[in-house]
């Protein structure tokens, strides 16, 4: 068997079918070909089907990482996890959300109607929009947006103003409370990721993903930019924990304290889409962490080894992309289901007098690594 | 695995005449930011460790699939669900009808009726009565028991419709203990056994609990009195 995958793989290699990197084909760029040409049927063809392509993506891609946190967390605490729907349970999350429809609809009695009312969708729309600008391959991707990393930065705190509107507008104290945690720790963790952000933008002096994602063929940036990559990655990894409210940075939340934080009004269907938008903002997070640090959808290259970087070209981008991703985030389940909850101000001291000073001080040794040229493949 | 905390310093402590072994927690050194940030990330390290050892081994899971597995179900040893008397290989029991269990139960949940016999000559338990609607599993009437005479049966499935029918009584035979049964001559023995068999029951027939007006088969009607001829059986 090894013999036999050794001899395709050779073959591949000496048809140099795989050698050169696929250009970036992106759903806008087509759109707009077909606008020119007055193709108006072919134009909205290219609008509709994207959208009912993301729809599908992000509801069965939520569907898939609710099933999959719930089996992991399982097995890592010695239980079994959903056992009864489906083979291993793999219908039970298609259970929970036809329950989830099925339930009514409660909007608490004082509660800022409007407010309680929109601050899901919020939710939903920060997430859809972050979606956009992610590459998942090469031809997988509605938009490559000049400022795409800034467009990211920007969006990923819409959904934190949906949590601050969905905690005041329901008018109860554990809501509010969870809400301005929210709050505190975004604007906290915000600092930290944004200065990560500015680290990877001195190293490919570009804000467009394409562009990351093509100047690390010769090597992925954890590995390129040696000691300040990986402590731009650690804190990335740890300020994007805050900002998804995930344990242990999940004080907005806290069941022990809070009920369920900002979310405990709320019910059903406009229940689901936090949930919903939670799981698919983690799965934005390590996607962008993917593209910024592990090559996007590149499949493992170093420069100069072209039999090795052959070999690696047999997976398809798609999969490199999802195995990153899918390491990432059974990366961040896993610390979820090992580490107890942070309190409040040991959050604050977290972040202010050791995430930040160390972003900081990344920051000019990155300014250094750049300019002297010290990283590898200059 | 789990070493770390034999490593720790250990303290022989003196309490009186008690001689003990404390484990002194095990002290962070916060020196500088930098061998506490090592620290950290070593303790962190082990956390994650740990859950991974049990991620990787399926077979430290400890969920049973209940009701498909019925038959091979392996309830652990110190389950507690059901209160039982222990016997012996005759089916004779060691209560003495002290009711220092009853006495100790925090809820009340023990009733024993006891009677001087007149075979025996000593105090012999009538009806064991144990509450299970009351009981919070506390296990304090096991850990009491001069005498060794109660246990637990892992036995969980006792679901009904009616919580009067968690009241049980858990002798099956009304008289002395095993060990003074057990000095009796065979015919003595014999005479003591048939004495008590109108109070052979296992179904509890003392006071009873209100029903809303509802009826149950073997359960007496509130106002029923259980010297009533029938008692248990009255209004089936
Ligand atoms: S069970 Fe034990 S403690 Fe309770 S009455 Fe019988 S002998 Fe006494
Ligand atoms: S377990 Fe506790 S509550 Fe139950 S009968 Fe025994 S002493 Fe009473």
């Amino acid at each position: 068997m090894k013999s036999l995958i050794f001899i395709v793989s050779l073959l591949l290699i000496s048809t140099g079918l795989l050698a050169e990197i696929p250009q970036v084909v992106t759903i806008a760029s087509i759109v707009e070909t077909h606008y020119q040409n007055q193709d108006i049927f072919k134009t909205l063809f290219f609008i509709v089907l994207p959208m009912i392509g993301a729809l599908t993506f992000i509801t069965v891609l939520a569907l898939t990482l609710v099933y999959l946190e719930r089996k992991i967390a399982a097995h890592f605490q010695c239980r079994l996890g959903p056992m009864r729907v489906g083979f291993h349970g793999i219908l039970q999350p298609i259970a929970d959300a036809i329950k989830l429809l099925n339930k009514e609809d409660l909007i608490p009695k004082d509660a800022d109607k409007l407010l309680h009312f929109i601050a899901p969708f919020i939710a939903m729309v920060g997430t859809v929009l972050g979606m956009v600008a992610i590459p998942f391959a090469p031809n997988i991707q509605v938009i490559d947006l000049d400022i795409g990393l800034l467009y990211l930065a920007a969006v990923s705190g819409i959904g934190v103003f949906a949590v601050l509107l969905a905690g005041w507008g329901s008018h109860n104290k554990w809501s509010l409370l969870g809400a301005m945690r929210a709050a505190a720790q975004l604007i906290s963790y915000e600092l930290s990721i944004t200065i990560v952000l500015v680290v990877v933008v001195l190293f490919t002096g570009s804000l467009k993903l394409s562009e990351i994602i093509y100047q690390q063929d010769s090597l992925w940036w954890i590995f390129k930019g040696h000691i300040v990559s990986v402590i731009a990655f650690f804190i990335f990894f740890t300020a994007s924990l805050a900002e998804l409210n995930r344990t242990p940075f999940d004080l907005p939340e806290g069941e022990a304290e809070l009920g369920a934080g900002f979310h405990t009004e709320y019910s059903g269907m406009r229940f689901s889409f936090f949930f919903l938008a939670e799981f698919i903002n983690m799965f934005l997070a390590c996607a962008l962490m993917t593209t910024i640090f592990f090559g996007g959808w590149l499949p493992f290259h170093i420069q100069g080894l072209d039999a090795l970087n052959s070999v690696m070209d047999l997976l398809p981008p798609l999969a490199w992309f999802m195995l990153k991703t899918s390491t990432l985030i059974f990366l961040m389940m896993w610390i979820r289901w090992t580490f107890p909850r942070l309190r409040i101000d040991q959050l604050m001291k977290l972040e202010w007098k050791f995430l930040l000073p160390l972003g900081l001080i990344n920051i000019v040794l990155a300014a250094i690594v750049v300019s002297f040229k010290w990283y590898f493949f200059a | 695995m789990f070493d770390s905390w034999k490593n720790s310093k250990v303290k022989e402590v003196q309490y009186g005449n008690l001689q003990a072994t404390a484990v002194q927690a095990p002290v962070i050194e916060r020196n500088n930011v930098f061998s506490t940030t090592a620290f950290a990330f070593k303790s962190l390290w082990t956390g994650l460790k740990i859950t991974m050892y049990y991620f990787l081994r399926p077979k430290t899971i400890v969920t049973q699939q209940y009701p498909e597995n019925r038959e091979t179900l392996k309830m652990p040893e110190r389950y507690r669900h059901n209160l039982k008397l222990k016997y012996n290989e005759e089916g004779l029991h060691n209560c003495t009808g002290c009711k220092i269990c009853e006495t100790h139960c925090p809820n009340a949940s023990i009733i024993i009726e006891s009677t001087k016999g007149e075979i025996s000559k000593k105090i012999e338990v009538d009806s064991y009565v144990w509450r299970q609607d009351s009981c919070t599993f506390c296990n304090i009437c096991v850990l009491v028991c001069p005498f060794d005479a109660l246990e637990w049966n892992p036995d969980f499935e006792s679901t009904v419709y009616d919580r009067r029918l968690l009241v049980t009584q858990l002798n099956k035979y009304a008289g002395p203990p095993a060990k003074v049964i057990g000095k009796m001559d065979d015919e003595k023995k014999e005479s003591q056994l048939n004495a008590n068999k109108e109070k052979y029951r296992e179904k509890y027939i003392g006071p009873n609990i209100p029903m809303n007006g509802a009826t149950l088969a073997g359960v007496s009607k509130l106002g029923d009195s259980m010297d009533k001829k029938g008692g248990g059986e009255s209004n089936v």
